[in-house]
Parts: C-alpha cells; structure tokens; sequence
C-alpha cells in the first residue's frame, strides 16, 4: 500500500473511533440514572399493551416527552422516568398531542371507543382506527396508555381528587343558592366573561368567533350535572390549553364562589321547552326538541329563579 | 447467469432492482399521505394502517432505493476510477440478490407489524445480520478493488466512497445492537446517534461522492478545486457524528451531549460550504449546458436541494429554531430534502448516464426522462412547500396553546397538496421504471443519439 495513505486513514480511524467512543460509550458509562418515583414497571399485562404500542408504531405520531414551551402536557419527565423504557418511544413528530401524561385523562372506556374509531370521539382528528386489535390486546393497550405519567399526575394533583378539593367547601362563606349571590355573579360574569360566553352563557360572546376552541355553552345538559365544587374548580383553573382563563389568579375566592351561584342558574337547552310536552312520545322527542339558538336567546334567562323549586336536572330529556 | 461475473452486471442489477424497490416504496409513501387526507381509507385492515405504513415506506425508500441505487452507481464508478475490474463481480451480483431478499423480508415484517420500534432500525434481527453481513462483504469487495488500482492517486469520489463503506457497517451495527439492552434515554441517544448517521455517513458520504464524479463527467469541467473537495471530506468526518442528539434536544438526555450535538451541527455549514463552492465553481460559465443534458440537469437539481438542507439543517440544530419546528411537518419536510431532494436526484442524473454504460443500451426514450424530470421536480416543490409550511403553521397553532389534537384539523389544505406533490412525482418515477424497463429489454430507442449524448453509451455515440 502506497505510504501515503496510512497517514490518512488512521487518522479517518481514530477520529471515527473517538467520536463514537463519546458519543455512544462515554454516555452509557456517565449517564445512568436511577429510576425515579415516576418510572414505571409495568406489569406483565401494561408491559404486554406496551408492546402493541411499539407494534402498531403510535410513536410516528405521538411523543413521549413533554417540553417547557408546551402548554398542556403537565408536568416534565425528568431523565429517571425513563428508566423502564426499552425500546425508547421518544418520538420525533407530534401529529397527535404528546402522551407522557396521558394516564388517566380518559376512562378505559372512552380509549377503546378512540381507538376503534377516533372519528366518533374527536371529528376531524387523523388518527387511523385501530379496531383490528382484538378485546384482550385492546384492553392491553389501554391498560398501558393509563400509566402513562400517571404517577406524575397524582403528584402534582392534576388528577380529580374529590376529598381534596372538596375542603374548599368548608371555607365557604356564600350561599350560592341564593339569589343575592346569583345577582352579585351576573355583574361578574358580564364584566368578565361575557364577551367570549354570550351574555346569556350560549358560548356565543362577540370573542367566540376569534377563537380556535369555541368557549363553552352552560346550557349543554352536561353542565346541568356539575356540582358545586366543579364549577367552582372549573372556573378557577380554566381549561389548559384553550383561551380560558386561570379565574383563580384573577378573582378572589368569594367572587368566584358568586359565578357558580350564577352559572348555577342558567338555564339547560332543553329548558325552553314546547307547550305540551309532557304529553309528548318520548321516543319522537328527539325531533321535537330541536330549539333553535334564537328562541333559547328570546327568553330571558338571566332573570334570577328561585332555585328551591326542582333541582335544574330533573327535567326531562336525554 | 444467475451469478453473472460480466463486467458491470452486479452495477445493473443493482439499480434495476434500486428503481423497483423506488416505486414500491412511493407507493407505500403515497398511500400514507393519502390516508391522512382520508384516514378512514385503511378500513381496520392492519397491513394498511398508516403507523405500519410509515416504517415499510421509510426502510423501502432508504434501504431499497436510495442505498441500493448509490451501491449500483458506486459499483461502476469505481472500477472506472481506478481502471481496475471489480474485485469479485460474482460476490457482488450474490450481494444484490440477498439484499433484495432482505428488504423484501424486512417490507413484510414491517407491514405485519414485526418492528423493533426504533425509528429507522425497525428491521427484525435476522434482516440487520444480513444486511450488516451484505455491507461488510461489500466493503470488502470495494476495498480490494481500490487496493487493486491502476491509478496512483486517489480522486476525491473515491475518498467519500471508501469513507461510507468504512462507516456504515459500523454505524448499522450500534443502531441495530438489540442484544446490548439500555435504558429508555440511552437507548433514545444511541438510536439517534444511528439514525441521524445513517444519513451522515452512508446518504451523504456516498451521494457527494456520485456527485463529484458526476458534475465534472457530465459537463466535461476539470474538478475546480481538488483540495477544496479534500477539506470538506475532511471536515465531513470530523463533524458529523456526533450530531445525532438534535433529533431529541429537548428531552432530558444530558446537558453536555445536547451541546455537543448542536456545536457539530453548526459546523458542517464548513464541509456543506466547501462541497457546493466546489460543484458551482466547476459549473461556473458551464450554466448552459443543463439545458441539453438531462443527467447534469438532474444532479445540479439535487445540489440546490443540497443547498436548501443544508441551510435549513445547522440552523435547525440550534435550540431557539428547534425550539420552534421540532416535533412539527418540517422536520419530515427537511428529510425529504435531504434523501429525495437531493441524493435521489443525483442518483436518478447518474443512473441516466451510468445505466447505457453499463448495459450497453441507449435510455428508451428521451422524452420520458425529461417527463420524469420535471413530475419530480415539480412534485416535490409543492410536496415540500407542503410540508414545510405545515410544519410553521402547526408550531405557530400550538405556541397560541390551541391542542395538537385540535389545531390538526387547520393542517388539511397541506395534506392534501402533499399527497397531490406526492402523487406527482409517484407518477414521474413509473415512468422512469418504464423507461429503464424498456431499456433493458432493448426495445429500440425512440430518440437519435444526438438529442442526449450523455444517455448514449459510448460505443453507440460515435456511430
Ligand atoms: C396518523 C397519526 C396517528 C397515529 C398512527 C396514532 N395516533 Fe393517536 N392521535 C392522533 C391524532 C391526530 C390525535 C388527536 C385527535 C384525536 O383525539 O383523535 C390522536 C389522539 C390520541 C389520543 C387522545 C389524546 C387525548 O387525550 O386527547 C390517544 C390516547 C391516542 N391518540 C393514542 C394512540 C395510540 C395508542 C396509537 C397507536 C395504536 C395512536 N394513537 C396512533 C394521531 C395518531
Ligand atoms: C377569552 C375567552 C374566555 C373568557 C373571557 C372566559 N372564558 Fe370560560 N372558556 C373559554 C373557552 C375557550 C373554554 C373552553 C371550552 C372547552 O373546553 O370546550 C372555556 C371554558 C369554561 C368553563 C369550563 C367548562 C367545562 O367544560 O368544564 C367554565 C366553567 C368557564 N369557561 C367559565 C368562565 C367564566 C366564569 C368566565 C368569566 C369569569 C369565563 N369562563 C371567561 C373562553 C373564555
């Protein structure tokens, strides 16, 4: 060989060898960490899920790692978090939001509905259906999905802990089912929240059109449910993520407790009802009920009801 | 026949096969684009679902195509720098037979969903021995034949050559080393490390080198400058190793590897540098002749790609840009650039000129090069365009804090102008394919030797 190109080539050697040597030895050899409260040993059946997880490549579109700039991921992972994840489902691209926290957000129930078909739970969203994976290896995969960060979620309370929350009743010092409260919380509300909820709480404000994620209708049935401490939580936390405002850091405790009595009374779609309906088919009422958002506007829902009449639930419907 | 040891065989085999598994792997590519305008398209069959789509697309494309196209333009380009026949041509023709046994068997394990899950490591086990046993054999191969020469000195191809077929074995290796076991983030940096070098020193290393082979051959410029093109294969082996960490510089991997990774990053701006002065130095008052040769054209198409990664990849590495696009469509946007963009069109310029070469058939039909040249072209500027303004349109959507999950549905206009490039330039390479079909059946050229000197072998030209 012709001398001139030893030189060279060691060289090529030598530095190939030494930036491996660092940059996949050397790591290996000063970065272990230890595993952290928030890591995970999966048990046999989570460890199952998991690989279907690796199987069904969900990491081309979901992350595993929560970044500071993201908004609504929750807390951080830190490097000891990982030590159970072998093979590593970091991801590169988020073409679906971020999982590292995923546990618990949603029922089991409502993963295998998304996962059978996304389409009936979020419309628009690309996520391809996975109902080829058969009950067990569904069941599985959910079981996986639920520890994911949940450790980490119950540490920081981001989940619902009822007895917690609840000790802010004790504090309590407005009657919110009173009508002075009501009143007190409808100057509130229009001064803050009108402009994005609509004055009668339809989700209709001037600001709703603006925005990418509608603000919410109080009259949707499903509020009809919140207790008093949801409200309460709800609006003091506002709803990472969207342009809800924290009302906590902004608000005092009483004048939030003012709101719920407000939002309390505000009345549920199905609350207009037509003349006669309680001698309506129940199974044309579907039909009937369709109220259009200019009618629930023409009654005057702000006016202060009584509120020791029926509970706002019990009307009828679905 | 079967193992044919005719001079130049095992190059034809090997970029028949490359422009085979190119289609295949298209359509793989097409279909999952497809599937995000239409994702209900899969219709639960798993085969077809987009996440096992995505990995068969991605080894079909890299390890089919783009490898196995570099390897047959690399099989002629040495033993015509160096004046000396392949070591083993019957090695090598054998070499092209496993490999294409390979990813065949790797596309279908991907498919059914037997994937190792590391991002570009996703062949099983017993598909990485054979390719990692058919690059050292092919190392080999190549090294003898260099020893071999009949030429002292060593053009600068053949540096960049030797130089991937040194790398690449080993990087396959540490990428796909399943029997050492490493803990979640370790397992992240060694993967990176595979996987930003698979790019670095396989992709680059191999298609730099074609082009530097191709650019002064085809416009028939001396190399501008030949310690110029030194210096970047130089800094080329220096730099790119260690960059592998910016594929997850947010994630709490250690400070120092970040650092590292970014400082290297920045600074193959010096080799990309080098490498382009040199290609437009050499063109320099040659500009005209993309106009009546279409290989040159093809290759000076893939060095302004060049260009545009190589701009977009040291800025990207930096923490304040990758801050802002990472995890978004620009990132795929970027690594298209990079591998179809760039290496695919130097590959498909040599191919036009290496393949009458080396079967001795004049390119079917001129016309259809030239089709094929501007569906990609065009194809790829509204694919990339696509992806790339996805990509800041999803940051920009996720920094107001509206969620991924939500702001997904503001991103349909681009997937839809994605799968259209896509489908553009899918239709562009069936007509390559063809075209190569035509050729070695040895139907009769459509086109007098004169209109393409360059896609004429050189027996036929002077007829
Ligand atoms: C084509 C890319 C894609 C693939 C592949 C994919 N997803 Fe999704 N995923 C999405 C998108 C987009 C959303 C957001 C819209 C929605 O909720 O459906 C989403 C949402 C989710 C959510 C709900 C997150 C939340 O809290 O709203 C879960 C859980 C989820 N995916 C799990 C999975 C699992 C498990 C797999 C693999 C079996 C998978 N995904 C594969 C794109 C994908
Ligand atoms: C800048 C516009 C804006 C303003 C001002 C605003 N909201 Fe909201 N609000 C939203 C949006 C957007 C949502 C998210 C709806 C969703 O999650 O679907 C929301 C959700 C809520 C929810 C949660 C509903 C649920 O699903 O649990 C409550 C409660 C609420 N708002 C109460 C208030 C109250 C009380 C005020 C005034 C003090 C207020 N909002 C002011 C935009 C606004």
């Amino acid at each position: 060989m012709n001398k001139n190109y030893i030189l060279p080539g060691f060289v090529v050697l030598a530095s190939f060898g030494l930036i491996t040597f660092t940059t996949v030895l050397l790591p290996n050899f000063i970065f272990r960490p230890t595993a952290s409260e928030f890591a995970v040993e999966y048990t046999p059946k989570e460890a199952r899920g998991r690989k279907i997880y690796v199987r069904e490549g969900c990491v081309y579109c979901h992350s595993q790692f929560s970044r500071p700039q993201d908004r609504d991921f929750g807390p951080l992972p830190q490097a000891g978090d990982y030590v159970y994840e072998t093979p590593n489902v970091l991801g590169t691209i988020r073409t679906g939001p971020d999982l590292t926290n995923e546990g618990q957000k949603h029922p089991d129930q409502w993963h295998i509905s998304h996962l059978k078909n996304p389409r009936t739970l979020t419309p628009g969203s690309i996520m391809p259906p996975f109902g080829y994976l058969k009950d067990d290896e569904m069941n599985e995969l959910v079981a996986y999905i639920q520890t994911l960060g949940k450790k980490r979620m119950v540490k920081y309370h981001r989940i619902y802990q009822p007895d917690e929350l609840r000790k802010v009743l004790d504090k309590r010092k407005v009657n919110v089912d009173g009508s002075a409260a009501a009143n007190a919380g409808r100057g509130i509300y229009q001064q803050n929240c009108a402009t994005c909820h609509g004055t009668n709480g339809l989700g209709n404000g001037p600001n709703a059109i603006a925005i990418a994620k509608k603000p919410a209708n109080f009259s949707r049935p499903f509020y009809k449910d919140y207790d008093d401490v949801t409200w309460f939580w709800r609006v003091s936390e506002g709803v990472p993520g969207t342009r809800m405002p924290q009302w906590g850091k902004l608000l005092t405790e009483e004048q939030r407790w003012y709101l719920v009595a407000f939002l309390k009374t505000l009345p549920r779609e199905t609350e207009v009802y037509p003349k006669g309906y309680e001698s309506i088919d129940p199974e044309k009422w579907v039909e009937v009920n369709k109220t259009s958002a200019a009618e629930l506007n023409s009654v005057k829902p702000a006016e202060i009801i009584k509120t020791d009449g029926p509970a706002p639930g019990a009307g009828g419907g679905h | 026949m079967i193992l044919s040891d005719k001079e130049n065989s095992a190059s034809k085999n090997f970029i028949i096969t490359a422009v085979i598994w190119l289609v295949v792997g298209m359509s793989l590519g097409l279909t999952g684009a497809i599937e995000f305008v239409a994702p209900d398209l899969s219709s639960n069959i798993p085969q077809l679902t987009f996440s096992r789509i995505r990995p068969a697309h991605i080894n079909a494309v890299a390890f089919g195509w783009l490898s196995m196209a570099n390897i047959g333009i690399v099989l002629y380009i040495i033993p015509t720098l160096t004046r000396c026949k392949l070591y083993s041509e019957k090695f090598a023709n054998f070499i092209c037979y496993v490999w294409n046994f390979a990813i065949f068997a790797g596309v279908l394990c991907l498919l059914n969903g037997y994937s190792e899950g590391r991002e570009y490591a996703e062949f099983p086990v017993p598909i990485d021995i054979i390719v990692v046993v058919g690059l050292i054999s092919l190392s080999y191969n190549v090294y003898l034949t260099v020893l071999n020469r009949k030429v002292k000195k060593l053009y600068v191809s053949l540096w960049y050559m030797l130089g991937a077929f040194f790398w690449m074995p080993i990087v396959y290796f540490i990428g796909n080393r399943t029997f050492v076991r490493l803990d979640g983030l370790n397992d992240g940096i060694v993967n990176w490390f595979y996987g930003h070098n698979i790019l670095g020193m396989w992709f680059t290393t191999l298609g730099v080198g074609i082009a530097y082979y191709m650019i002064p051959k085809l416009s028939g410029r001396p190399l501008w400058s030949h310690s110029l093109s030194m210096l970047g294969f130089w800094t080329i082996a220096f730099f790119y190793a260690p960059t592998g960490t910016h594929h997850i510089l947010q994630s709490p991997v250690p400070e120092w590897l970040k650092a590292l990774a970014v400082v290297f990053s920045v600074a193959l701006v010096i080799p990309v540098i080098t490498v382009l002065t040199n290609f437009f130095m050499t063109m320099k008052g040659n500009w005209w002749q993309v106009a009546n040769n279409l290989p040159l054209r093809f290759v000076l198409t893939g060095a302004l790609f060049y260009f545009v990664t190589c701009i977009q990849g040291p800025f990207q590495a930096t923490r304040s840009v990758n801050w802002y696009i990472h995890f978004t469509q620009w990132v795929p946007g970027h690594a298209h650039v990079a591998l179809l963009g760039t290496f695919s069109f130097f590959d498909w310029g040599a191919i036009y000129y290496i393949f009458p070469r080396v079967t001795g058939k004049q390119i079917y039909s001129v016309a259809l090069a030239r089709a094929h040249y501007w569906f990609t072209f065009i194809g790829f500027l509204i694919f990339f365009a696509a992806f790339t303004i996805a990509g800041l349109v999803q940051s920009a959507g996720w920094h107001l804090g509206i969620p991924v999950g939500q702001w997904v549905v503001e991103l349909v206009p681009y997937w839809i102008y994605r799968a259209l490039g896509g489908a553009m330039m899918w239709f562009g390479n069936i007509l390559l394919l063809f075209n190569i079909i035509q050729t070695v059946r040895g139907v009769k050229p459509l086109d007098e030797p004169t209109v393409e000197p360059a896609m004429v072998p050189p027996g036929l030209a002077r007829v």
